[in-house]
């Protein structure tokens, strides 16, 4: 190696870029944090934290695994139910950026269940429980996104335990589930250093996302706990609580955590995903009340600016548009409308136009999508929020796990799981994993004698 | 030249790259080659070559020119993370080293590598980078004297001393401290790997090893202040994180507003106007709480003008008692599952009612039926709730505590069992009930009933105009709305005021209407507010799919069971009236113009309907002055009462 030629030095400069191509460009799998270990190929198992209801089976949240393997005897049923006690508002849930813990929050008590999920994938257990995320944080109510950052985890809030109402903040813990810092969303009176672009600044928060790259962070803003918890009709006749919806997109700076934008968004924009590609420079969101989709995206002077591109359904309707995914190619968005039970299917190949191409109907009510990166299996849960889901239903049609294969032209369902008939509760956020994220881990030791430099073809081409 | 990408690993190809955050691990040697050409890579200009040499490939960030302006040290925050554990190697010179000395008043990057490491985007570029900001910050002696790299090896067996030595010659530098070195046994670097969270597998067909890449800033107290992997390590980022750690003074802190004293601080989230496109936010940072705690007591001895002497409806409690009431107030622990608090409902910053609903909910999102009522002044009242059903405040306040649909304690005893084992009680029920410090039914009412008592609001500028202390106070609008108040539009008839002293209120019920037109009238579509300015339709049908029944509501004849006081509701004190909007006992009115208008209208006919309640013809300048005459109503320490509130502390779950 110290007598290499130049030509043989350009050669290795070759294979050395080569080795670093890509993939730092990444997809439910598609709307999980680049930062994380990612699975790209058949999953093995769904595990879809799942809110306890009154009246149905042991009436507390769990989080229940269902078989995803087609190869699998199991295939399509439910192989694992781990019961957390009380009824917590379970919502979203997200993994570490090693992929070895899923931690799955809750909005009402502000519980946050943190599962080992790498000892055995099939079986998931409860690691450890954090119930003073209210206390650490200095009031955030509310625990949302799980965002993995290097080493930590980012938790979006919705509410505060002042008034549970929306204005919130953001907490960062590390990886042991140890508290590290707050970070409130800008308010008129401290908007710590971002501007107010349009007429609002709420210091209302929902979910966010990152793009490395470009050193950013989008965030978006729903309601507070007063809101998100109380029954849907009562809100809905109630033109004070109606108020209290966000109506901002904030940009952060990824690396300093500080707000930098502040966009006029209207009518709830919750879910928000960023473009995978290169070159890519936006992020998605959709309006729960409005029914738009919005672009959150770099200009041609490499100002972020936030526009809204297409109308979702009839909005006059309230269709309710609530999750999305995101081809890990850019190139389509699924697009959930809870009211209707509908999906919809949007080329977003052209950001600035998505159009709609495909649309299905998957039960009374449809709230989470997750997709396989490579985009071929897509499924679908019920749940929106406890007091808001819809109470009556054809069965199974109503609170429900369903997969479906995505052959580009159609949906054709694989299986469903009745989660009121399996006497679960209300399914809500599904996690994708695999046994092969986690093969071949063994405590490190030193190299057996003769190991070392083991023959690989590679090295060999090398001349060596 | 064998072709090699990385790949999307999958079970079938366990030996693939994998990409960010994924193991890696090629096989083979072709790191140390990597390494090489890493740390051939002088500089930024020669990364960015690297860049353009292949525009279809991304190397990790860390290779390239950053695409964005780096932070300006020292503008930003880096809160420790946690403690950076100890442990001891053998350093490439042979020497027996500690990391916590190592750590004392320096400024450390750590980073875990192998020498036989083949993955361009593991080892070799926590390497590159480290010897890239080693150079930026050598450029400063002063701030290089200040800083250290340690670069561990997980590999004894190959990385000895001797290896390690020639591995490191290409990165000492002239102002470089850059320690290399392994730990001396199996043991000792399990311990380390595990203390920083190195998952390190061995892959057993190449000797190479699979790790997530990891890189921690330490500083001189031994704390990790920043940590990176493989797409967010960058030489620039680094030294910006290096000397914004080493910058002595705290970053800039963005001021925060406190609230001008004196000022009435209004609800945190004003949505004035949003009905209207034009609407603006005028949002409150949470962290802007101007605490100020006050001696609540002296207004029970010497109650604010306006208010009736001696009227307390019970004892005059202790200031000690006061205190563990608010304490208490505060404390979210007191419903069942720990989320609801009696502040909850009763948000000091919002009139000590809650503006932002109609009427409250409970623990689990539960549906409760009746607008929350205002506390200010509730101690002088001889019957709560709207049904008038209680006495007494001490008795009241067990009410919500049991009931499913507010605090939903299971039982009595488990509430005051739950208290009793909070230790920071336990000093305050000792202060406040010294003969029985145990928390009891009877002493945890009282203190709960001590603080409301103590909620005393007058002294308006109604008051101080109608006792001629200042007849300025009041506007003539005012003045003519007060005339009104109490002749044409007869609204003195039941919100009776005194002549020295007024509550508003006849303390009777009476049937307004509301009642019986929420039980009686078919449901119509709805105009619902989607955002600022903008409304939709939406048909009953539509909603009562996702609604539960909604609860029905007689009033006093649920008490009573006596069909002639059907809708029959307690009537209010008007004392801050302008600040605890939504009214009416279902929040069903959401302004002061709009409860002129109801009474204006006359009503909801109905059999029970007051005969008082009738069409009162008032002109649109007479309802302004009616309007102007309620907002003179508000008490001048409301600020006071709400600044103390802010002065008690939030009780949260805690695992202690």
């Amino acid at each position: 190696m110290s007598h290499q030629t130049s030509s043989q030095r350009s050669a290795l400069f070759a294979i050395a870029i080569g080795l670093a191509i890509t993939p730092l460009s990444q997809a439910d799998e598609t709307c999980n944090s680049p930062y994380m270990k990612r699975l790209t190929t058949q999953e093995d198992f769904m595990y879809i934290w799942t809110l306890g209801v009154s009246g149905v089976g042991d009436e507390q949240d769990k989080l229940v695994t269902v078989d995803t393997n087609p190869a699998s005897k199991s295939y399509g049923k439910v192989i694992h139910s781990l019961s957390v006690g009380g009824r917590n508002e379970a919502h979203h849930s997200g993994y570490s950026d090693d992929r070895r813990t899923l931690w799955a929050g809750g909005l009402d008590t502000s519980n946050i269940f943190v599962f080992d999920v790498a000892s055995d994938p099939a079986k998931p257990t409860l690691k450890t429980t954090i119930t003073d995320f209210v206390a650490k944080t200095g009031g955030i109510v509310g625990p949302h996104s799980f965002y993995a950052l290097p080493g930590r985890m980012l938790i979006t809030g919705l509410s505060n335990n002042q008034d549970h109402g929306g204005r919130t903040g953001m907490a960062e813990y590390t990886n042991d589930g140890e508290y590290i810092t707050t970070h409130w969303m800008p308010t008129d009176d401290n908007l710590q250093g971002a501007t107010k672009t349009g007429q609002f600044a709420d210091g209302y928060g929902y979910d966010i996302r990152a793009l490395p790259r470009l050193n950013v962070m989008v965030s978006s803003s729903f309601t507070g706990w007063n809101n998100y918890m109380m029954d849907l009709g009562k809100m809905m006749a109630d033109g004070e609580a109606m108020k209290r919806f966000g109506n901002t997109v904030t940009l952060w700076d990824l690396h300093t955590r500080k707000p930098l934008k502040v966009f006029d968004v209207p009518g709830a924009p919750l879910e928000v995903r960023c473009a995978w590609g290169e070159t890519h420079d936006y992020c998605f969101t959709t309006t729960a009340l409005t029914s738009k989709i919005w672009l959150i995206h770099r200009d041609g002077n490499g100002e972020w600016q936030a526009k809204e591109v297409a109308d979702i359904g009839d909005p006059a309707k309230i269709p309710l548009p609530v999750d999305i995914s995101i081809a890990a190619d850019d190139s389509r968005l699924w697009v959930n409308t809870w009211n209707d039970g509908m999906t919809r299917l949007y080329d977003i190949t052209d950001p600035h136009a998505p159009k709609e191409i495909y649309s299905k109907h998957i039960g009374e009510q449809v709230n989470m999508v997750s997709q396989s990166w490579d985009g071929k299996r897509v499924y679908f849960t019920s749940s929106l929020l406890g007091n808001w889901d819809k109470k009556q239903g054809p069965a199974g049609d109503l609170q429900y796990f369903k997969a479906y294969h995505w052959d580009g032209k159609e949906l054709k369902e694989a299986f469903a799981v009745d989660f009121v008939a399996e006497k679960l509760g209300l399914a809500h956020q599904m996690t994708l994993n695999a046994r092969s994220m986690y093969a071949g881990r063994q405590s490190p030791v030193p190299p057996q004698a003769g190991a070392a430099g083991g023959g690989d073809t590679l090295a060999a081409s090398l001349g060596r | 030249m064998v072709a090699i990408r990385w790949r999307p690993v999958s079970a079938a190809e366990p030996l693939q790259a994998r990409p960010e955050g994924g193991r890696r691990h090629v096989g083979g040697r072709l790191l140390s080659v990597c390494l090489l050409l890493a740390a051939a890579l002088a500089g930024p200009a020669r990364a960015h070559e690297a860049h353009h040499a292949s525009p279809a490939a991304a190397a990790a960030p860390g290779y390239l020119a950053l695409p964005y302006a780096p932070p300006q040290p020292g503008t930003y925050a880096l809160p420790p993370i946690r403690a950076a554990a100890d442990g001891s190697f053998t350093d490439d010179g042979g020497q027996s080293r500690s990391l916590h000395a190592l750590y004392a008043d320096r400024i450390t990057v750590l980073s875990f590598i192998y020498t036989h490491c083949d993955d361009a985007n593991g080892c070799p570029l926590a390497s590159f980078v480290l010897s890239q900001a080693a150079a930026d910050i050598a450029k400063d002696p002063a701030l290089a004297a200040t800083v250290r790299f340690v670069s561990l090896s997980f590999d004894p067996a190959r990385d000895t001393p001797a290896a390690l030595a020639r591995h490191a010659k290409p990165f000492r530098k002239p102002g470089v401290d850059w320690i290399f070195g392994t730990a001396t046994d199996t043991d000792a670097l399990d311990a380390l790997l595990g203390a920083y969270g190195q998952d390190v597998e061995r892959d057993g067909a190449g000797g190479s090893f699979s790790h997530v890449l990891r890189v921690y800033l330490i500083d001189g107290q031994a704390r990790i202040r920043n940590e990176y992997t493989t797409s967010f390590l960058h030489a620039s980022m680094l030294a910006a994180d290096i000397r914004t750690l080493a910058m002595a003074a705290a970053p800039a802190a963005v001021p925060v507003a406190a609230g001008t004293p004196g000022a009435v601080p209004g609800p945190g989230d004003d949505k004035t106007g949003y009905d209207e496109a034009t609407y603006v936010t005028r949002s409150r940072a949470l962290t802007a709480r101007a605490a100020a705690p006050a001696a609540l007591r002296l207004a029970l001895e010497q109650p604010p003008p306006g208010l009736p002497r001696n009227a307390l409806n019970g004892p005059l409690p202790s200031a000690a008692q006061i205190a563990l009431g608010r304490r208490l107030f505060f404390d979210r622990r007191l419903s069942h599952n720990g989320t609801v608090a009696c502040a909850s409902c009763h948000v000091p910053d919002q009139g000590f009612t809650n503006n932002e609903l109609m009427t409250p909910i409970g623990i689990e999102g539960r549906t409760v039926k009746r607008n929350a009522p205002s506390l200010f002044n509730v101690g002088l009242l001889p019957t709560l709730f709207h049904d008038a059903r209680e006495s007494r405040l001490e008795q009241q306040v067990w009410a919500p505590l049991l009931a499913a649909n507010e605090m939903g304690n299971p039982s009595i005893g488990y509430v005051l069992d739950k208290i009793a084992a909070l230790p920071e009680y336990i000093p305050l029920f000792a202060a406040a009930f010294p003969a029985a410090p145990t928390p009891t039914m009877e002493t945890l009412g009282i203190a709960l009933a001590a603080y409301e008592r103590a909620l005393l609001s007058g002294d308006s500028a109604f008051d101080r105009w109608r006792e001629g202390r200042d007849d300025g106070a009041m506007s003539a609008a005012a003045q003519r709305g007060f005339s009104l108040f109490t002749g044409k539009a007869g609204c003195s008839g039941c919100h009776l005021v005194g002549d020295t002293e007024a509550m508003f209120t006849d303390h009777e019920l009476h049937n307004t209407g509301i009642g019986f037109q929420r039980s009686m009238a078919t449901p119509k579509p709805l105009e619902v507010t989607v955002a600022p300015g903008a409304r939709l339709r939406v048909e009953p049908s539509t909603i009562a799919a996702s609604s539960e029944t909604p609860p029905n509501d007689l009033g006093r004849y649920e008490v009573t069971l006596d069909p002639a006081d059907r809708w029959r509701y307690r009537t209010p004190g008007l004392r801050n009236v302008a600040l605890t909007a939504p009214y009416m006992h279902d929040g069903s009115l959401p302004t002061l113009d709009a409860v002129i208008a109801h009474y204006n209208g006359g009503g909801h006919p109905n059999e029970g309907q007051d005969p008082r309640v009738r069409p009162l013809q008032l002109g649109a300048s007479e309802r302004a002055d009616l309007r102007a005459f309620l907002e003179s109503l508000t008490g001048s320490n409301v600020a006071t009462l709400v600044r103390d509130a802010y002065a008690a502390p939030i009780g949260d779950h805690r695992n202690d």
